[in-house]
């Protein structure tokens, strides 16, 4: 049986111009890498948007800057949000 | 762990967890550390700038031929001395930065959008023949009309900032220009179904002030530029790295052929991780040949640099008898300034995150007005809306006569809460810092006349990123360790601590350095409350390569595979096949041989440090208010905050006892007073009252200790989250004091007097 794919969402209008106006996706994905290249092969430019954007994501809740590497489990959330900048 | 913490989780370190002292402490107190004004070359000249009289003007010429023919002027420039930038905006939406308006803001060009808005510049042997020079430059302004309250700045007869702006964030898009930059809307449930289950509602309507974020130290900088070469650049401010960039995007160059060193900084809060006089600097060196240094008044830092924004708020709670909220209805309007980017998405997303709730929808707008563009401060946008909605908050405990912090209890954030933004939560700490306030004795020790209690909570999300260190061990088994992080609030210290910690080694025999942009990888600016978490990891990363090649070269010294070669104490130790056949060879002893295993040792780690854990603060303040001037006096302040791990306690203390007394001051005192020609009539301390020492009881800071696993030695971002609760806990505790509740900042004495003399509400 196939893994449960991860739930992708994009929020706050994020990268619609290249979705068409869809926030969510499911994509099968060991890595954020696997999801951002599901995400182009599905919506072109997307990917490429999303990296240069600098978005954070949100896996399971975790907060991080984009980074290929961050591991995704099996049926785990994740919230593509703008970027968070402090003072 | 601090004195004065509460644990959740128990670990044992050697250096993590002390107070020693901060190695920038003795020159700074000294006069002997070197600011942004301190820097000197030869050759240098004095550059100085003309800023605008009036609120809203249109430029017609300028005029630079009398002041160009002034003796000892050596250039004089104005926005044409910068190129043009392309209209986008680039990078993360929330903080996209336009260069457009970047260059716009530096240096005015077809309007003036401020009081103190960039018009002209001049580099002269003297400051005084410089200020000599701007007087001789003839600028022909068109007045225009101006608006700088955020309701008047949005009506549809306003006067506009910019003829062709277009809301964003609105489908369709409108097809009249407004001031209105942007619209954003989270929603989370179903508001209306919510609220037709509500057995009570309360809705509130708020303003609050704009405020500066006050630091001591006004900005200056020197820049040494040849002319079409390479320049360097002598700055404080919140990020090198950031200065580098914005400064060689602004006058055309390529990153590379701009070179910051850092100076030390005295304070920024936010409002230093942009740029003002650095191109302006640059652009006149460049012009003359020679270093230009500017130093900002106080007076044009209150004009010219970027306050935070003053904000109109409604906000709506429904609960149910029992306590539980059902519906929260947030509408924030803020002040972008003169262009567009204020903090309102974080004022969105932060002002209902403490708590489960399941229908909210939270509208903001970004506007601009004719003010300084807004800059970050301290958490930028959550204080504003945690003041109106922890003030309604209070006022629905009051309503279902439920005790405030249980009511918050009831309604905390846990694991897995969704948030409006989109992901659930993933740490739940913010109900131990409620209840550390519930078991403090002070919140139910008898108050006396006149007197209130009041408490509120906050969230933030701190920060992560990209951040870069270098270790190298002296000839003398001694350390230093650079990074590329401004020290603003102690972070020398702290990452001394780290790497001490993680070599096994004492705190004084690391000395911690904070390098320019030629010395150190990329490094994320000193905000966000980032510094200790991503910054410190790339401390113990690279503290980790140089054990690995410690290691190495005590097997070389050995003779051994380096597998047998482990680290512990401060020394290579023999393990495994080798174990005990070895005396520990230790730091100093293993530098001694380092040209015989190899040469220098050394390493650097560069990280994008992910998996920062959010900041959740509860305060409680105690005020006495005299019925007679409506002054208020704070009693009591206590700031319980989840710290993740205090890697240097006092730092720590000191960051949420700085962050609370913003909060009070930007609660009781400090606004912008404009007059009716839009020009600001208290551009300095005397008038801009920020508290001092003397109207302030000693701030108890309460670390709550809720390690974040994602980081070494469990840190959290400190540095912001205690501003948040600060003005709606004054607010409440007015409020039980009088029994009338001020929803309007700053809640100064005439208002008071205001409230004292209407009828009492809830």
């Amino acid at each position: 049986m196939a893994a449960a794919p991860a739930r992708v969402v994009l929020i706050g209008g994020l990268g619609s111009y290249y979705t068409g106006g869809v926030s969510e996706f499911e994509i099968e994905a060991k890595t954020l890498h696997d999801v951002i290249r599901g995400l182009d092969e599905r919506c072109p430019g997307l990917g490429e948007y999303l990296v240069e954007e600098e978005s954070t994501v949100a896996i399971d809740g975790e907060i991080h800057q984009i980074g290929y590497h961050h591991p995704v489990r099996p049926g785990c959330e994740i919230f593509f949000i703008p970027s968070i900048e402090g003072g | 762990m601090g004195d004065n913490a509460i644990m959740r989780e128990q670990k044992l370190f050697k250096v993590v967890g002390t107070r020693p002292v901060r190695p920038d402490g003795t020159p700074k107190v000294t006069g002997l550390a070197q600011f942004g004004a301190d820097f000197a070359l030869p050759g240098m000249l004095w550059g100085d700038i003309l800023r605008s009289p009036h609120a809203h003007a249109r430029i017609r010429s300028i005029n630079t031929a009398k002041a160009r023919a002034l003796p000892g002027v050596k250039a004089v420039i104005t926005s044409a001395d910068f190129p043009e930038q392309k209209f986008e905006y680039v990078g993360p939406e929330r903080v996209a930065v336009n260069y457009w308006h970047m260059t716009r803001n530096v240096m005015a060009r077809e309007k003036v959008l401020y009081e103190g808005h960039a018009v002209a510049a001049v580099a002269a042997v003297s400051k005084a023949v410089a200020a000599e020079a701007l007087r001789l430059i003839e600028v022909d302004y068109e007045v225009l009309p101006h608006v700088i309250d955020v309701d008047e700045a949005m009506r549809p007869d306003a006067p506009l900032l910019f003829e062709n702006m277009i809301t964003r964030g609105i489908e369709p898009a409108p097809t009249k220009p407004s001031n209105i930059s942007k619209r954003i809307e989270l929603k989370l449930g179903d508001i209306e179904a919510g609220f037709a289950a509500a057995d009570e509602i309360v809705e509130l309507n708020f303003k609050t002030a704009p405020v500066h974020q006050g630091y001591i130290e006004p900005h200056a900088c020197l820049a040494r530029f040849e002319t079409g070469g390479q320049g360097e650049i002598w700055a404080s401010s919140q990020g090198h790295f950031v200065v580098r960039a914005y400064t060689a995007k602004l006058l055309n160059m390529n990153i590379g052929d701009v070179l910051v060193h850092p100076a030390e900084i005295g304070g920024g809060f936010g409002g230093k991780t942009v740029i003002y006089v650095e191109p302006v600097a640059a652009a006149l060196s460049r012009k003359t040949g020679h270093p230009v240094k500017i130093m900002m008044s106080r007076e044009d830092v209150f004009k010219a640099t970027g306050p935070t924004s003053g904000a109109s708020m409604t906000v709506k709670i429904g609960v149910k008898k029992d306590g539980r909220i059902v519906a929260a209805d947030g509408l924030f309007k803020y002040q972008a300034g003169a262009f567009p980017g204020s903090p309102v998405m974080n004022g969105v997303m932060c002002g209902f995150a403490p708590y489960n709730i399941p229908n909210v929808r939270s509208v903001g707008y970004d506007v601009v007005c004719n003010r300084p563009k807004s800059a970050a401060y301290r958490a930028p946008g959550s204080p504003i809306s945690a003041f109106a909605v922890e003030s309604v908050m209070d006022a629905v405990a009051a309503r279902i006569g439920m005790d405030p912090l249980k009511f918050r209890l009831m309604n905390a954030a846990k694991v897995g809460t969704p948030t409006t933004w989109g992901p659930k939560h993933a740490y739940d700490s913010y109900a131990y810092t409620v209840q550390a306030l519930l078991d403090h004795p002070a919140y139910s020790a008898k108050l006396g006349k006149n007197q209130g209690r009041g408490v509120a909570s906050g969230f933030w999300f701190n920060n992560g990123g990209e951040s870069s260190a270098t270790v190298h061990i002296n000839e003398d088994g001694t350390v230093v360790i650079a990074t590329g992080s401004m020290d603003i609030g102690g972070s020398r210290a702290s990452m001394a601590i780290m790497a001490a910690e993680t070599l096994g080694i004492d705190y004084t025999s690391v000395r911690s350095i904070v390098a320019d942009t030629g010395s150190i990888g990329y490094t994320h600016v000193t905000g966000g409350s980032r510094v200790t978490y991503a910054t410190g990891t790339a401390v113990v990363e690279a503290c980790k390569k140089v054990i690995g090649e410690l290691c190495a070269r005590a097997a070389m010294i050995w003779d051994v595979d380096k597998g047998d070669v482990i680290w512990e104490d401060g020394c290579a130790m023999p393990a495994g096949k080798i174990s005990g056949k070895f005396e520990p060879l230790s730091l100093k002893a293993i530098a001694a041989k380092r040209a015989v295993t190899g040469g220098p040792i050394g390493a650097e780690a560069s990280v994008n440090a992910g998996g920062f854990a959010p900041g959740f603060a509860s305060e409680l303040c105690e005020v006495e208010v005299d019925p007679e001037t409506g002054a208020v006096k704070i009693l009591r302040f206590i700031v319980a905050q989840d710290v993740g791990r205090a890697i240097h306690p006092s730092y720590v203390e000191g960051q949420m006892q700085g962050g609370a007394v913003q909060g009070i001051g930007w609660a009781l005192n400090e606004e912008y007073i404009y007059g009716p020609d839009g020009k600001l009539q208290n551009a300095g301390f005397l008038d801009y009252r920020i508290p001092v020492a003397s109207d302030l009881p000693m701030i108890e800071a309460l670390m709550v200790e809720v390690p974040n696993p994602n980081h070494p030695f469990g840190a959290k971002g400190v540095g912001e989250v205690n501003i948040v609760p600060a003005m709606a806990a004054v607010a409440n505790a007015i409020n039980h004091a009088i029994g009338r509740r001020l929803t309007e900042l700053p809640m100064s004495p005439p208002k008071i007097l205001d409230a004292l003399n209407s009828p009492r509400r809830g």
